[in-house]
Protein backbone atom coordinates (compact mmCIF):
# COMPACT_ATOMS: atom_id res chain seq x y z
CA UNK A 1 0.00 0.00 0.00
CA UNK A 2 1.32 3.46 -0.86
CA UNK A 3 0.05 7.00 -1.17
CA UNK A 4 3.31 8.24 -2.68
CA UNK A 5 2.76 10.85 -5.36
CA UNK A 6 5.97 10.18 -7.28
CA UNK A 7 6.23 13.93 -7.68
CA UNK A 8 6.29 17.09 -5.58
CA UNK A 9 2.98 18.89 -5.24
CA UNK A 10 2.68 22.63 -5.89
CA UNK A 11 1.35 24.37 -2.80
CA UNK A 12 -0.60 27.61 -2.53
CA UNK A 13 -0.84 28.54 1.14
CA UNK A 14 -4.02 30.54 1.84
CA UNK A 15 -3.22 31.20 5.50
CA UNK A 16 0.03 33.11 6.00
CA UNK A 17 0.75 36.29 7.93
CA UNK A 18 3.30 38.97 7.15
CA UNK A 19 4.49 41.97 9.13
CA UNK A 20 5.48 43.03 12.59
CA UNK A 21 3.00 41.91 15.24
CA UNK A 22 2.49 42.88 18.85
CA UNK A 23 3.28 39.53 20.38
CA UNK A 24 6.21 37.80 18.72
CA UNK A 25 8.89 35.25 19.46
CA UNK A 26 12.47 35.39 18.20
CA UNK A 27 11.60 32.46 15.91
CA UNK A 28 8.79 34.28 14.13
CA UNK A 29 9.35 35.41 10.56
CA UNK A 30 7.96 38.88 9.99
CA UNK A 31 9.12 40.05 6.58
CA UNK A 32 8.82 39.03 2.96
CA UNK A 33 12.40 37.78 2.46
CA UNK A 34 12.10 35.62 5.57
CA UNK A 35 8.79 34.18 4.46
CA UNK A 36 10.13 33.44 0.99
CA UNK A 37 13.09 31.60 2.52
CA UNK A 38 10.68 29.58 4.67
CA UNK A 39 8.48 28.86 1.66
CA UNK A 40 11.53 27.63 -0.25
CA UNK A 41 12.49 25.35 2.66
CA UNK A 42 8.95 24.00 3.02
CA UNK A 43 8.27 23.70 -0.70
CA UNK A 44 5.43 26.24 -0.83
CA UNK A 45 5.06 27.89 -4.21
CA UNK A 46 2.72 30.81 -3.49
CA UNK A 47 1.01 32.31 -0.46
CA UNK A 48 -2.06 34.42 0.14
CA UNK A 49 -0.82 36.71 2.92
CA UNK A 50 -2.60 39.06 5.28
CA UNK A 51 -0.82 41.76 7.26
CA UNK A 52 -0.56 41.67 11.05
CA UNK A 53 -1.33 45.40 11.14
CA UNK A 54 -4.69 44.81 9.45
CA UNK A 55 -5.58 42.42 12.22
CA UNK A 56 -4.01 44.15 15.20
CA UNK A 57 -4.04 47.85 14.35
CA UNK A 58 -6.11 49.18 11.45
CA UNK A 59 -7.51 47.23 8.47
CA UNK A 60 -7.10 50.17 6.07
CA UNK A 61 -3.54 50.96 7.16
CA UNK A 62 -2.62 47.29 7.31
CA UNK A 63 -3.96 46.63 3.83
CA UNK A 64 -1.84 49.50 2.47
CA UNK A 65 1.21 48.17 4.30
CA UNK A 66 0.55 44.70 2.89
CA UNK A 67 0.58 46.01 -0.66
CA UNK A 68 3.82 47.88 0.03
CA UNK A 69 5.58 44.87 1.51
CA UNK A 70 4.62 42.41 -1.23
CA UNK A 71 4.93 44.84 -4.18
CA UNK A 72 6.82 43.17 -7.01
CA UNK A 73 7.03 39.80 -5.24
CA UNK A 74 5.16 37.26 -7.30
CA UNK A 75 5.29 34.61 -4.55
CA UNK A 76 2.57 36.50 -2.69
CA UNK A 77 -1.08 37.28 -3.29
CA UNK A 78 -2.82 39.89 -1.13
CA UNK A 79 -5.36 38.97 1.51
CA UNK A 80 -7.05 42.22 2.55
CA UNK A 81 -8.93 42.57 5.80
CA UNK A 82 -12.52 43.79 5.46
CA UNK A 83 -14.99 45.78 7.57
CA UNK A 84 -18.67 46.77 7.46
CA UNK A 85 -19.35 49.33 4.72
CA UNK A 86 -21.23 51.81 6.91
CA UNK A 87 -18.24 53.37 8.66
CA UNK A 88 -16.52 54.02 5.34
CA UNK A 89 -13.10 53.04 6.68
CA UNK A 90 -12.25 51.09 3.54
CA UNK A 91 -13.87 53.53 1.12
CA UNK A 92 -16.64 52.63 -1.27
CA UNK A 93 -17.47 48.98 -0.91
CA UNK A 94 -17.75 48.31 -4.64
CA UNK A 95 -14.40 50.01 -5.29
CA UNK A 96 -12.85 47.96 -2.50
CA UNK A 97 -14.23 44.71 -3.92
CA UNK A 98 -13.05 45.61 -7.43
CA UNK A 99 -9.52 46.37 -6.18
CA UNK A 100 -9.27 43.04 -4.39
CA UNK A 101 -10.64 41.18 -7.38
CA UNK A 102 -8.17 42.84 -9.76
CA UNK A 103 -5.30 41.77 -7.51
CA UNK A 104 -6.58 38.16 -7.44
CA UNK A 105 -6.84 38.60 -3.69
CA UNK A 106 -9.24 37.63 -0.95
CA UNK A 107 -10.76 39.28 2.11
CA UNK A 108 -10.30 38.10 5.65
CA UNK A 109 -12.76 39.16 8.35
CA UNK A 110 -12.27 39.54 12.11
CA UNK A 111 -15.78 40.37 13.38
CA UNK A 112 -15.09 39.57 17.01
CA UNK A 113 -11.69 41.29 17.23
CA UNK A 114 -12.89 44.28 15.19
CA UNK A 115 -16.22 44.60 17.00
CA UNK A 116 -18.94 44.11 14.43
CA UNK A 117 -21.51 41.55 13.49
CA UNK A 118 -21.79 39.24 10.49
CA UNK A 119 -25.55 39.66 10.23
CA UNK A 120 -27.11 41.13 7.09
CA UNK A 121 -27.94 44.49 8.72
CA UNK A 122 -24.22 44.99 9.39
CA UNK A 123 -22.24 43.10 6.74
CA UNK A 124 -24.82 42.44 4.04
CA UNK A 125 -23.67 45.16 1.58
CA UNK A 126 -19.98 44.27 1.97
CA UNK A 127 -20.60 40.57 1.48
CA UNK A 128 -22.87 41.30 -1.49
CA UNK A 129 -20.18 43.42 -3.15
CA UNK A 130 -17.51 40.77 -2.59
CA UNK A 131 -19.80 38.08 -3.98
CA UNK A 132 -20.53 40.15 -7.08
CA UNK A 133 -16.81 40.77 -7.61
CA UNK A 134 -16.01 37.06 -7.18
CA UNK A 135 -13.81 37.70 -4.14
CA UNK A 136 -13.61 34.87 -1.59
CA UNK A 137 -14.00 35.59 2.11
CA UNK A 138 -11.83 33.91 4.75
CA UNK A 139 -13.09 33.47 8.30
CA UNK A 140 -11.24 32.00 11.27
CA UNK A 141 -13.39 29.67 13.35
CA UNK A 142 -12.76 31.70 16.50
CA UNK A 143 -14.26 34.78 14.82
CA UNK A 144 -17.82 33.53 14.17
CA UNK A 145 -20.69 31.45 15.48
CA UNK A 146 -21.82 28.53 13.32
CA UNK A 147 -25.32 29.98 12.91
CA UNK A 148 -23.82 33.22 11.61
CA UNK A 149 -21.85 31.27 9.03
CA UNK A 150 -24.97 29.38 7.93
CA UNK A 151 -26.82 32.68 7.45
CA UNK A 152 -24.00 34.14 5.35
CA UNK A 153 -23.96 31.06 3.14
CA UNK A 154 -27.74 31.17 2.81
CA UNK A 155 -27.98 34.90 2.06
CA UNK A 156 -25.00 34.97 -0.32
CA UNK A 157 -25.00 31.78 -2.38
CA UNK A 158 -22.49 33.28 -4.84
CA UNK A 159 -20.03 34.23 -2.09
CA UNK A 160 -17.28 31.66 -1.58
CA UNK A 161 -16.45 31.36 2.11
CA UNK A 162 -13.31 29.62 3.37
CA UNK A 163 -13.33 28.61 7.02
CA UNK A 164 -9.86 28.77 8.56
CA UNK A 165 -8.19 27.54 11.71
CA UNK A 166 -10.74 24.90 12.64
CA UNK A 167 -9.87 21.80 14.65
CA UNK A 168 -10.31 18.05 14.88
CA UNK A 169 -13.66 18.59 16.63
CA UNK A 170 -15.70 20.25 13.85
CA UNK A 171 -17.31 17.53 11.72
CA UNK A 172 -20.66 17.73 13.51
CA UNK A 173 -20.81 21.43 12.54
CA UNK A 174 -19.16 21.43 9.15
CA UNK A 175 -20.70 18.32 7.59
CA UNK A 176 -24.30 19.61 7.83
CA UNK A 177 -23.11 22.90 6.32
CA UNK A 178 -21.31 21.12 3.48
CA UNK A 179 -24.50 19.17 2.86
CA UNK A 180 -26.59 22.33 2.69
CA UNK A 181 -24.31 24.87 1.00
CA UNK A 182 -22.13 24.62 -2.11
CA UNK A 183 -20.23 27.84 -1.37
CA UNK A 184 -18.41 26.63 1.74
CA UNK A 185 -14.72 25.64 1.74
CA UNK A 186 -12.47 24.34 4.50
CA UNK A 187 -8.83 25.20 5.03
CA UNK A 188 -6.81 22.16 6.06
CA UNK A 189 -4.18 23.62 8.41
CA UNK A 190 -5.77 22.68 11.72
CA UNK A 191 -8.50 20.39 10.38
CA UNK A 192 -6.78 17.38 11.91
CA UNK A 193 -9.70 14.98 11.88
CA UNK A 194 -8.58 11.37 11.50
CA UNK A 195 -8.80 10.68 7.73
CA UNK A 196 -10.77 13.93 7.49
CA UNK A 197 -9.49 14.91 4.06
CA UNK A 198 -10.51 11.55 2.62
CA UNK A 199 -13.93 11.73 4.29
CA UNK A 200 -14.71 15.26 3.07
CA UNK A 201 -13.53 14.39 -0.43
CA UNK A 202 -15.61 11.22 -0.52
CA UNK A 203 -18.78 12.84 0.77
CA UNK A 204 -18.65 16.38 -0.61
CA UNK A 205 -16.07 16.37 -3.41
CA UNK A 206 -12.39 17.25 -3.72
CA UNK A 207 -13.08 20.93 -4.44
CA UNK A 208 -14.07 21.78 -0.84
CA UNK A 209 -10.61 21.70 0.70
CA UNK A 210 -7.86 24.32 0.46
CA UNK A 211 -4.35 24.22 1.84
CA UNK A 212 -3.06 26.58 4.51
CA UNK A 213 -0.25 26.53 7.07
CA UNK A 214 -0.70 29.29 9.63
CA UNK A 215 2.91 30.38 9.07
CA UNK A 216 4.75 32.00 10.75
CA UNK A 217 2.94 30.97 13.94
CA UNK A 218 2.74 27.24 13.25
CA UNK A 219 4.88 24.70 11.40
CA UNK A 220 4.21 23.98 7.74
CA UNK A 221 5.24 20.32 7.85
CA UNK A 222 2.03 19.11 9.50
CA UNK A 223 -0.37 20.64 6.99
CA UNK A 224 1.83 19.47 4.10
CA UNK A 225 1.82 15.89 5.42
CA UNK A 226 -1.97 15.87 5.60
CA UNK A 227 -2.02 16.26 1.83
CA UNK A 228 1.07 14.40 0.64
CA UNK A 229 0.09 11.37 2.76
CA UNK A 230 -3.63 11.55 1.93
CA UNK A 231 -5.13 8.45 0.41
CA UNK A 232 -6.29 10.40 -2.62
CA UNK A 233 -5.26 10.41 -6.27
CA UNK A 234 -2.60 12.82 -7.47
CA UNK A 235 -5.06 15.11 -9.23
CA UNK A 236 -7.12 15.52 -6.06
CA UNK A 237 -4.05 16.14 -3.93
CA UNK A 238 -2.86 18.82 -6.35
CA UNK A 239 -6.28 20.44 -6.28
CA UNK A 240 -6.26 20.61 -2.48
CA UNK A 241 -2.62 21.74 -2.40
CA UNK A 242 -3.27 24.71 -4.65
CA UNK A 243 -5.73 24.30 -7.49
CA UNK A 244 -8.89 24.82 -5.46
CA UNK A 245 -7.72 28.07 -3.89
CA UNK A 246 -6.29 29.31 -7.18
CA UNK A 247 -9.70 28.77 -8.79
CA UNK A 248 -11.39 30.77 -6.02
CA UNK A 249 -8.90 33.59 -6.69
CA UNK A 250 -9.52 33.48 -10.42
CA UNK A 251 -6.11 32.05 -11.28
CA UNK A 252 -4.79 29.13 -13.29
CA UNK A 253 -2.79 26.60 -11.27
CA UNK A 254 0.11 26.28 -11.18
CA UNK A 255 0.76 29.98 -11.64
CA UNK A 256 3.40 30.69 -14.26
CA UNK A 257 6.56 32.50 -13.18
CA UNK A 258 9.05 32.06 -10.39
CA UNK A 259 8.07 29.76 -7.58
CA UNK A 260 9.49 27.25 -5.15
CA UNK B 1 21.77 16.98 0.89
CA UNK B 2 18.06 16.89 1.66
CA UNK B 3 16.90 15.02 4.75
CA UNK B 4 15.56 11.58 3.82
CA UNK B 5 12.63 12.32 6.13
CA UNK B 6 11.83 15.63 4.48
CA UNK B 7 12.07 14.00 1.07
CA UNK B 8 9.62 11.27 2.15
CA UNK B 9 7.23 13.97 3.41
CA UNK B 10 7.19 15.77 0.08
CA UNK B 11 6.74 12.58 -1.90
CA UNK B 12 4.16 11.06 0.45
CA UNK B 13 6.34 7.99 0.94
CA UNK B 14 5.93 5.70 3.92
CA UNK B 15 9.06 5.65 6.11
CA UNK B 16 10.53 2.33 5.12
CA UNK B 17 13.61 1.03 6.91
CA UNK B 18 13.09 3.39 9.85
CA UNK B 19 11.84 2.48 13.31
CA UNK B 20 8.76 4.65 13.85
CA UNK B 21 6.89 4.21 17.13
CA UNK B 22 3.84 6.24 18.09
CA UNK B 23 4.15 6.42 21.88
CA UNK B 24 0.92 8.31 22.45
CA UNK B 25 -2.12 6.87 20.70
CA UNK B 26 -5.73 6.20 21.63
CA UNK B 27 -8.42 4.01 20.03
CA UNK B 28 -12.15 4.00 19.35
CA UNK B 29 -14.89 6.61 19.34
CA UNK B 30 -15.24 9.69 21.57
CA UNK B 31 -18.31 11.59 22.78
CA UNK B 32 -16.98 15.05 21.96
CA UNK B 33 -16.55 14.74 18.18
CA UNK B 34 -16.88 12.50 15.14
CA UNK B 35 -13.99 10.20 14.28
CA UNK B 36 -14.40 8.75 10.76
CA UNK B 37 -14.20 4.95 10.68
CA UNK B 38 -14.81 5.02 14.45
CA UNK B 39 -11.12 4.84 15.28
CA UNK B 40 -11.11 1.06 15.06
CA UNK B 41 -7.81 -0.79 15.52
CA UNK B 42 -7.97 -1.78 11.83
CA UNK B 43 -8.41 1.84 10.73
CA UNK B 44 -5.49 2.85 12.93
CA UNK B 45 -3.21 0.19 11.50
CA UNK B 46 -4.24 1.23 8.00
CA UNK B 47 -3.26 4.83 8.78
CA UNK B 48 0.00 3.60 10.33
CA UNK B 49 0.81 1.64 7.15
CA UNK B 50 0.39 4.72 4.97
CA UNK B 51 3.03 6.52 7.02
CA UNK B 52 5.36 3.70 7.97
CA UNK B 53 4.55 3.62 11.70
CA UNK B 54 5.57 0.22 12.96
CA UNK B 55 3.95 0.31 16.41
CA UNK B 56 1.43 2.43 18.30
CA UNK B 57 1.01 2.33 22.06
CA UNK B 58 -2.65 2.89 22.82
CA UNK B 59 -5.01 3.98 25.56
CA UNK B 60 -8.58 3.66 24.19
CA UNK B 61 -10.77 6.71 24.57
CA UNK B 62 -13.14 4.91 26.90
CA UNK B 63 -10.20 4.65 29.34
CA UNK B 64 -9.85 8.39 29.65
CA UNK B 65 -13.65 8.66 29.78
CA UNK B 66 -16.09 6.51 31.68
CA UNK B 67 -14.49 3.07 32.07
CA UNK B 68 -10.76 2.47 32.25
CA UNK B 69 -11.15 -1.25 32.87
CA UNK B 70 -13.19 -1.79 29.69
CA UNK B 71 -10.63 0.28 27.78
CA UNK B 72 -7.72 -1.77 29.12
CA UNK B 73 -9.50 -4.92 27.99
CA UNK B 74 -10.03 -3.42 24.52
CA UNK B 75 -6.37 -2.36 24.29
CA UNK B 76 -5.07 -5.84 25.13
CA UNK B 77 -7.59 -7.35 22.70
CA UNK B 78 -6.37 -5.04 19.90
CA UNK B 79 -2.78 -5.97 20.72
CA UNK B 80 -3.69 -9.63 20.22
CA UNK B 81 -5.40 -8.86 16.90
CA UNK B 82 -2.49 -6.77 15.63
CA UNK B 83 0.61 -8.23 17.27
CA UNK B 84 3.56 -5.89 17.25
CA UNK B 85 1.52 -3.11 15.63
CA UNK B 86 -0.62 -2.14 18.60
CA UNK B 87 0.67 -2.29 22.17
CA UNK B 88 -1.41 -1.45 25.25
CA UNK B 89 -0.91 1.12 27.92
CA UNK B 90 -2.60 0.23 31.17
CA UNK B 91 -4.74 3.25 31.99
CA UNK B 92 -5.77 4.04 35.56
CA UNK B 93 -8.63 6.16 36.85
CA UNK B 94 -7.81 7.03 40.46
CA UNK B 95 -11.41 7.97 41.24
CA UNK B 96 -12.03 4.25 41.76
CA UNK B 97 -11.03 2.34 44.91
CA UNK B 98 -7.36 1.56 45.45
CA UNK B 99 -8.19 -2.13 45.78
CA UNK B 100 -9.73 -2.15 42.29
CA UNK B 101 -6.69 -0.38 40.86
CA UNK B 102 -4.28 -2.85 42.46
CA UNK B 103 -6.37 -5.72 41.08
CA UNK B 104 -6.27 -4.13 37.61
CA UNK B 105 -2.48 -3.87 37.73
CA UNK B 106 -2.13 -7.47 38.92
CA UNK B 107 -4.50 -8.70 36.22
CA UNK B 108 -2.60 -7.09 33.33
CA UNK B 109 0.77 -7.89 34.84
CA UNK B 110 0.04 -11.49 33.92
CA UNK B 111 -0.23 -10.42 30.27
CA UNK B 112 2.75 -8.05 30.45
CA UNK B 113 2.78 -4.31 31.09
CA UNK B 114 5.04 -1.91 29.16
CA UNK B 115 3.74 1.36 30.62
CA UNK B 116 0.83 3.27 32.13
CA UNK B 117 -1.34 6.15 30.98
CA UNK B 118 -2.87 8.79 33.26
CA UNK B 119 -5.35 11.47 32.24
CA UNK B 120 -5.76 13.68 35.33
CA UNK B 121 -7.61 16.33 33.32
CA UNK B 122 -10.37 14.02 32.04
CA UNK B 123 -10.54 12.27 35.39
CA UNK B 124 -10.54 15.65 37.17
CA UNK B 125 -7.87 14.81 39.70
CA UNK B 126 -4.29 15.62 40.68
CA UNK B 127 -1.45 13.73 39.01
CA UNK B 128 -0.36 12.81 42.54
CA UNK B 129 -3.73 11.36 43.57
CA UNK B 130 -3.11 8.79 46.26
CA UNK B 131 -4.66 6.04 44.15
CA UNK B 132 -1.95 6.56 41.53
CA UNK B 133 0.67 5.50 44.10
CA UNK B 134 0.27 1.74 43.48
CA UNK B 135 1.24 2.54 39.89
CA UNK B 136 4.23 4.64 40.93
CA UNK B 137 5.44 1.84 43.19
CA UNK B 138 4.91 -0.83 40.52
CA UNK B 139 6.76 1.25 37.93
CA UNK B 140 9.57 2.03 40.37
CA UNK B 141 10.06 -1.69 40.93
CA UNK B 142 9.97 -2.56 37.21
CA UNK B 143 11.57 0.58 35.77
CA UNK B 144 8.51 1.41 33.65
CA UNK B 145 7.32 4.66 32.07
CA UNK B 146 4.11 6.61 32.77
CA UNK B 147 2.63 8.91 30.15
CA UNK B 148 0.36 11.51 31.72
CA UNK B 149 -1.73 14.18 30.01
CA UNK B 150 -0.33 16.51 32.67
CA UNK B 151 1.72 16.30 35.84
CA UNK B 152 0.06 19.05 37.81
CA UNK B 153 -1.53 18.95 41.24
CA UNK B 154 -0.71 19.39 44.88
CA UNK B 155 2.90 19.65 46.07
CA UNK B 156 4.76 16.39 46.69
CA UNK B 157 7.34 16.53 49.48
CA UNK B 158 7.03 20.30 49.37
CA UNK B 159 7.89 20.48 45.67
CA UNK B 160 5.90 20.96 42.48
CA UNK B 161 4.03 17.75 41.67
CA UNK B 162 6.28 16.46 38.90
CA UNK B 163 9.51 17.41 40.66
CA UNK B 164 8.41 15.70 43.88
CA UNK B 165 7.24 12.54 42.12
CA UNK B 166 10.26 12.27 39.82
CA UNK B 167 12.64 12.53 42.77
CA UNK B 168 10.63 10.08 44.87
CA UNK B 169 10.50 7.47 42.07
CA UNK B 170 13.78 7.80 40.18
CA UNK B 171 13.41 4.53 38.23
CA UNK B 172 10.12 5.67 36.72
CA UNK B 173 10.23 7.56 33.42
CA UNK B 174 7.72 10.40 33.66
CA UNK B 175 6.55 11.36 30.17
CA UNK B 176 4.94 14.80 29.88
CA UNK B 177 2.23 14.60 27.21
CA UNK B 178 1.70 17.52 24.82
CA UNK B 179 4.95 18.99 26.13
CA UNK B 180 5.66 21.19 23.10
CA UNK B 181 2.21 22.65 22.42
CA UNK B 182 2.86 26.37 22.85
CA UNK B 183 5.81 28.38 24.14
CA UNK B 184 4.62 28.34 27.74
CA UNK B 185 4.66 24.53 27.83
CA UNK B 186 7.99 24.45 25.95
CA UNK B 187 9.60 26.68 28.58
CA UNK B 188 8.10 24.85 31.56
CA UNK B 189 8.64 21.33 30.29
CA UNK B 190 12.15 21.81 28.94
CA UNK B 191 13.12 23.22 32.33
CA UNK B 192 11.69 20.11 34.02
CA UNK B 193 13.52 17.79 31.65
CA UNK B 194 16.79 19.61 32.26
CA UNK B 195 16.34 19.36 36.02
CA UNK B 196 15.03 15.80 36.21
CA UNK B 197 16.87 13.00 34.37
CA UNK B 198 13.84 10.68 34.42
CA UNK B 199 11.51 13.08 32.58
CA UNK B 200 10.77 12.82 28.84
CA UNK B 201 8.86 15.24 26.61
CA UNK B 202 6.09 13.98 24.33
CA UNK B 203 5.52 15.85 21.04
CA UNK B 204 1.84 14.93 20.65
CA UNK B 205 -0.56 17.82 20.11
CA UNK B 206 -2.76 19.60 17.63
CA UNK B 207 -0.96 22.91 18.12
CA UNK B 208 2.13 22.71 15.91
CA UNK B 209 3.95 25.67 17.40
CA UNK B 210 6.47 27.03 14.91
CA UNK B 211 10.03 25.80 15.55
CA UNK B 212 9.13 24.26 18.93
CA UNK B 213 10.67 20.87 18.12
CA UNK B 214 14.10 22.22 17.07
CA UNK B 215 14.09 24.57 20.06
CA UNK B 216 13.35 21.70 22.45
CA UNK B 217 16.16 19.68 20.87
CA UNK B 218 18.50 22.62 21.39
CA UNK B 219 17.48 22.91 25.03
CA UNK B 220 17.32 19.30 26.23
CA UNK B 221 18.68 17.10 23.43
CA UNK B 222 16.81 14.75 21.10
CA UNK B 223 17.28 11.77 23.41
CA UNK B 224 14.81 13.36 25.85
CA UNK B 225 11.97 13.76 23.35
CA UNK B 226 9.50 11.09 22.38
CA UNK B 227 7.07 11.15 19.45
CA UNK B 228 3.32 10.60 19.55
CA UNK B 229 0.24 11.51 17.56
CA UNK B 230 -3.00 11.03 19.55
CA UNK B 231 -4.19 8.79 16.67
CA UNK B 232 -7.19 8.51 16.13
CA UNK B 233 -8.21 11.39 18.43
CA UNK B 234 -6.15 13.43 15.94
CA UNK B 235 -5.01 12.33 12.50
CA UNK B 236 -1.41 11.08 12.80
CA UNK B 237 -0.21 12.88 9.66
CA UNK B 238 0.20 16.43 11.03
CA UNK B 239 2.29 15.25 13.96
CA UNK B 240 4.49 13.23 11.65
CA UNK B 241 4.85 16.03 9.11
CA UNK B 242 5.97 18.45 11.79
CA UNK B 243 8.79 16.06 12.70
CA UNK B 244 9.82 15.25 9.14
CA UNK B 245 10.09 18.95 8.26
CA UNK B 246 11.86 20.01 11.48
CA UNK B 247 15.26 21.67 11.15
CA UNK B 248 17.10 18.99 13.11
CA UNK B 249 19.42 16.21 11.95
CA UNK B 250 18.09 12.93 10.63
CA UNK B 251 19.80 11.15 13.51
CA UNK B 252 17.87 13.30 15.97
CA UNK B 253 14.68 12.51 14.06
CA UNK B 254 15.40 8.80 14.38
CA UNK B 255 15.78 9.14 18.15
CA UNK B 256 12.55 11.08 18.54
CA UNK B 257 10.49 9.06 16.09
CA UNK B 258 11.32 5.63 17.45
CA UNK B 259 14.62 4.85 19.12
CA UNK B 260 13.77 6.70 22.33
CA UNK B 261 10.44 4.89 22.65
CA UNK B 262 12.17 1.57 22.01
CA UNK B 263 14.51 2.32 24.92
CA UNK B 264 11.95 3.76 27.34
CA UNK B 265 9.26 1.11 26.77
CA UNK B 266 11.78 -1.75 26.53
CA UNK B 267 10.57 -2.84 23.09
Amino acid sequence: MSVASGTRLKFLDCNMRIGRAGIVRPEHILDAPGLIAEMDYAGIDRALVYHAWSQEWDPAGGNRQLLNEIAGLDRFLPCYVGLPHATGELGDVDDFAAEVSQAHGAVRLYPKAHQYCLAEWCMGPTLHALAEAGVPVLLEMAQFEWNELAEILRHHPRLNVVVLQTSYRVNRYIFPLFQEFDNLYLETCTYQVMRGLEEVTRKYGPHRLVFGTGLPLTDAGGPIAQITYAELDLETKQAIAGGNMARLLGLEWPIQGSGA
Amino acid sequence: MESVFKFALHMGEALKGELIIDAHAHMGTWYNFHIPENGTPASMVHAMDLLGIRTSIVSPHICIGPCYTEGNRAAYQAAKEFPGRILPFVTINPNYPESEIIAEIEHWDKEGIIGFKFHPQCHNCDACHKHYYPVFEFCQERGLPILSHNWTGAPVNGKDTLYGLAEMFPRVTFIIAHALSGWGPVDTNCAAAKALPNVMLDTTGSLLTYDAVPEAVRRVGAERIIWGTDNPFIDPRPGLGRMLMARISDDDKRLILGLNAKRVFGL
